[in-house]
């Protein structure tokens, strides 16, 4: 189990972390998730004991490993924790087998549960054929696995990940989530997990934490994030396609088109791709728009188009008119609406 | 598509133009070096049996060999602990003014290394020599002939001289290990001094061999100190008895000598080479990277600060200073005292200097001041343009064998010991070829030798410009149908001006710091500005030497400080 307690960390007087709180049960796997400098990396600096909280408390099970008022912190080895670096920090000089072996050595294992170890772990990672290689001679999907296993040969019971996928192409991307997951399954650590990519965190994560501005947005399973998004920061970073955020001024669809369900608030309304339909004419909550994209998507077709500025897009089964020119029909009521804050607030 | 190309720019699209770079990198730098062995070799080698195994064999060549070697590795440690110290400083710890100590760090290279070997004399010179003692003297102190003359104070002025490169090697790949490779180390519980040893030692240890190998072969080719400190108590090196040997026109013992000097800084250099490759390369992927952490150095923060600063000072700021107090002193026993101006702009009077007017009333130093501005920017021009054309044959056009011995070509003269060069040139272009009159005593073979010698430079500085200038921007130019000097002229130059320009700073400010080739080849009737300061410093007039060598001080610090700037800007603007 992994449990925060108001962690803040500043960097001179801007905080890069404020105040978050957050506990996940032992061998789940969290995803902290948010858009670049919004603090997640600091978060997991702090996790993996490479960085102090300025205050708050952190604990792994019972252990209290970090506390910022009283300037408690776990050497990173004593919080038996990994971390796979985001570069791979593979050491140049030592072969494939001996990164993997280094921090057994470290821990003064024996000989012989040092060579079992490593091979159990490169066995894992399908990786036995490169163990006399050099780091750089291998391919950088290579170089992943072999961090991978570097990081688990230890068997750590927390595992920390910092954007491990983002140096990939996007094939080796799908195919590591995958070996990532098996890792995971077969060690039943806790996991935590660093990235941007709302795809990876939707699909590895059984905990997620939306960050922003170094605030926790959101912390909730994937599929509530989608379901219940609780504001419109969330509800415009997640999804596949993101929902749409229409802008709403006093209960009018983009200022003009007034809705009695849409009361008098002023804001954002949410509604999802698949809530919008193509119309052949006008009607009520009929937008015009001017075509923007078409993108085929598993047998349907996700179709942009421009209405006051803004982009809008539908799910549709079939492909816009080619005149350029379309018109979206709105549900009758939004999924949820945000002040101007982006606070939810129906 | 090649009726749009002119017919020249066809031409050169294909190979012709490998072919010319080829052709010239042979005359400048394949054809001296075949002709200084030949020579030796015929019509008799008896100049081997002579300087190898002959009764004078001990005096010529191996007492040399072992002070060259000596020096060699005395500077090569030196410079590894010195420069190896201050990256430590500057890139893995929280001492106070790192950027400063990094930019002074870089100095000491830009500095004539016989500007320090000077600024040494005057404060430790003896009077043994003849010529008056330094400022220690003056303040009472015996100074020992050990400290004065010979190996010590060679060996301290060459390190002064060439830890600015190990330091650059060495900082460059500490800050490759810095931040996350330390930091998978200690997330394993690694104490520091495992970290160091397991981790940060062994990734840098190439650059160590680096850093140690090339100040081995600078110091080992340097004539300027040993010649300045060595020779008045008849320390000899190998570049000291080699220029001896051509002075006294034995030339073809100065030949072996020159090819054994070479020998020497090639194996060394190889060794290195040797042990880089059987390493890995230690390419590290670039992450986001964390901010690299700095090793709190607690109590021991302003010692090394301070430790840094005076080597910092002690290297670059002091000898200048030294050199400026001394060239206003009457007395080199008193510094500071009775300052006169009357070395710099005094008229001849018998009762001072021996009667030797001030140097900018010597018609010598003005002619020796315009032919050394001239040919230095000569030789920066013509490296420079032979350097980038040569750079852009080896990116754009891929010769089998020709393109390769290009490169190696274009690189060798870096190997070369400079006095070894440059009797290479006057083996070849001494005397008459066919109707080629003999170059030797003109100006264009001291600018011919020193252009081969800045061709390696150049050629990098040509390739880093080159490079910048991706493959896609010259064929976007080429879609519109731009002929080959149209797009020269319209894209290639105005994006890569400001490296050029640095480029040529920088090429310049070696030629005129310049004294292991120019000593050899330098004309009588127009010296240069550090054969002067050389040649007054061999008489005995070390303040209008001081001065002289201040000249070319303050003409190098404006031209690095203009290529610094222009440097600097450039990288804002393109990336």
């Amino acid at each position: 189990m992994i449990s925060l307690d108001k962690i803040t960390k500043s960097f001179g007087t801007s905080n890069a972390v404020s105040d978050v709180s957050f506990s996940v049960p032992e061998g789940s796997f969290l995803v902290l998730l948010g858009p670049s400098g919004c603090g997640k990396s600091t978060m997991l600096r702090m996790l993996a004991g490479l960085d102090q909280p300025t205050s708050g408390k952190m604990q792994f099970g019972d252990t209290l490993v970090a506390d910022g008022i009283r300037g408690l912190s776990l050497p990173p080895a004593d919080r038996n924790a990994g971390l796979v670096f985001q570069s791979y920090a593979l050491w140049p000089h030592m072969t494939v087998a001996g990164n993997i072996e280094w921090p057994l050595k470290v821990a003064k294992l024996s000989t012989e549960e040092r060579r079992a170890r490593v091979l159990e772990a490169m066995e894992m990672l399908s990786i036995e054929k490169l163990a006399n290689r050099y780091p750089g001679e291998i391919s950088g999907g290579q170089q992943q696995r072999v961090a991978l296993a570097r990081m688990i040969a230890p068997r750590p019971k927390v595992m920390l990940f910092d954007e491990p996928l983002s140096n990939l192409d996007a094939t080796l991307r799908v195919e590591m989530r995958f070996e990532l997951l098996k890792v995971h399954a077969a060690t039943g650590a806790t996991a935590v997990y660093v990235t941007h990519d709302q795809v990876e965190a939707m699909t590895m994560a059984t905990h997620v934490a939306v960050m922003n501005n170094g605030r926790i947005e959101q912390f909730d399973a994937p599929d509530r994030l989608l379901a219940e998004p609780a504001s419109a920061f969330v509800a415009g970073f997640v999804g596949t396609p993101a929902a749409n955020l229409i802008p709403i001024e006093n209960g009018n669809w983009f200022g003009t088109m007034p809705n009695p369900l849409l009361r008098d608030y002023s804001g954002h309304a949410m509604v999802r791709a698949e809530q919008i339909k193509l119309a052949d004419e006008d009607g009520p909550h009929t937008f015009e728009a001017i075509l923007a994209e078409v993108v085929p998507m598993a047998g349907r077709f996700l179709v942009t188009g421009i209405v006051n500025g803004i982009r809008v897009t539908a799910v549709s089964d079939q492909v816009a008119r080619p005149s350029g020119r379309l018109r979206f029909r709105f549900p009758s009521a939004p999924a949820a609406i945000f002040d101007k804050q982006g606070t939810r607030i129906s | 598509m090649t009726t749009l190309l002119g017919p020249i720019g066809s031409a050169l699209n294909k190979r012709g133009l490998t072919l010319a770079v080829a052709l010239a990198l042979v005359v400048l730098v394949a054809a001296p070096l075949a002709t200084i062995l030949v020579q030796t070799l015929y019509p008799s080698s008896a100049a081997w049996g002579d300087v190898l195994a002959s009764r004078l064999s001990q005096n010529l060549f191996w007492r040399p060999t072992i002070n060259t070697m000596i020096i060699g590795l005395g500077v090569a440690a030196g410079c590894v602990l010195l420069g190896g110290f201050l990256a430590w400083l500057v890139v893995m710890t929280d001492v106070p003014g790192r950027p400063a100590i990094a930019f002074m760090a870089t100095l000491p290279f830009m500095i004539p290394s016989f500007a320090t070997a000077l600024a040494w004399g005057t404060v430790f010179r003896n009077g043994r020599v003849g010529g008056g003692g330094g400022l220690l003297e003056g303040l009472g102190f015996s100074v020992p002939d050990w400290l004065s003359w010979g190996m010590t104070p060679t060996i301290i002025v060459l390190i002064a001289h060439y830890y600015a490169l190990a330091f650059t090697v060495i900082a460059a790949a500490l800050a490759t290990v810095n931040g996350d490779l330390v930091e998978a180390a200690q997330m394993t519980g690694a104490s520091r001094k495992r970290i160091l040893f397991g981790i940060v030692l062994p990734v840098v240890t190439p650059a160590i061999i680096a850093g140690g190998s090339l100040a081995f072969a600078g110091a080992v080719s340097n004539f300027a100190a040993p010649a300045l400190l060595g020779l008045p108590v008849r320390m000899q090196t190998l570049s000291t008895r080699l220029f001896g040997m051509i002075e006294i026109g034995q030339t073809e013992r100065g030949y072996v000598l020159a090819i054994l000097l070479i020998g020497i800084s090639a194996i060394f250099l190889g060794l290195g080479n040797r042990m880089l490759s059987g390493r890995r390369s230690f390419a590290t992927i670039g992450g986001k990277g964390a901010k690299p952490r700095r090793f709190a150095l607690g109590g021991a923060r302003l010692p090394l600060a301070l430790a840094a600063w005076a080597i910092c000072i002690l290297t670059t700021i002091l000898p200048i200073l030294l050199l400026v107090a001394a060239s206003l002193a009457p007395s080199s026993l008193a510094l500071f005292s009775d300052w006169t101006l009357h070395y710099w702009i005094g008229d001849a009077d018998p009762a001072f200097a021996r009667g030797q007017p001030g140097i900018f009333h010597n018609p010598q130093l003005l002619s020796a001041l315009t032919t050394t501005l001239i040919l230095g920017a000569s030789v920066a021009l013509a490296a420079n343009i032979v350097g980038i054309l040569i750079a852009v044959a080896l990116t754009r056009q891929k010769v089998p064998v020709l393109s390769n011995l290009v490169s190696q070509l274009s690189f060798l003269p870096m190997l070369l010991p400079g006095i070894a060069f440059a009797a290479a040139y006057i083996a070849l272009y001494g005397a008459p070829i066919g109707p080629l009159p003999a170059l030797y005593g003109t100006k264009l073979l001291l600018a011919l030798a020193l252009t081969a010698a800045m061709l390696p430079f150049a050629v990098q500085t040509g390739r880093a410009t080159v490079s910048q200038i991706s493959g896609d921007i010259d064929e976007a130019a080429k879609m519109t149908g731009a002929g080959f000097f149209r797009r020269l002229g319209a894209i290639t130059l105005p994006l890569a001006a400001r490296g050029l320009a640095a480029g040529l700073l920088i090429t310049f400010v070696n030629v005129i710091g310049d004294l292991a080739i120019t000593i050899l080849l330098y004309t009588p009737t127009s010296p240069l500005l550090a054969v002067l300061s050389y040649s007054y410093a061999s008489d005995g007039f070390h303040q209008f030497a001081n001065a002289v060598t201040l000249v070319i001080l303050i003409i190098s610090m404006l031209a690095t400080g203009a290529a610094t700037l222009l440097r600097g800007r450039r990288r804002q603007s393109f990336t």
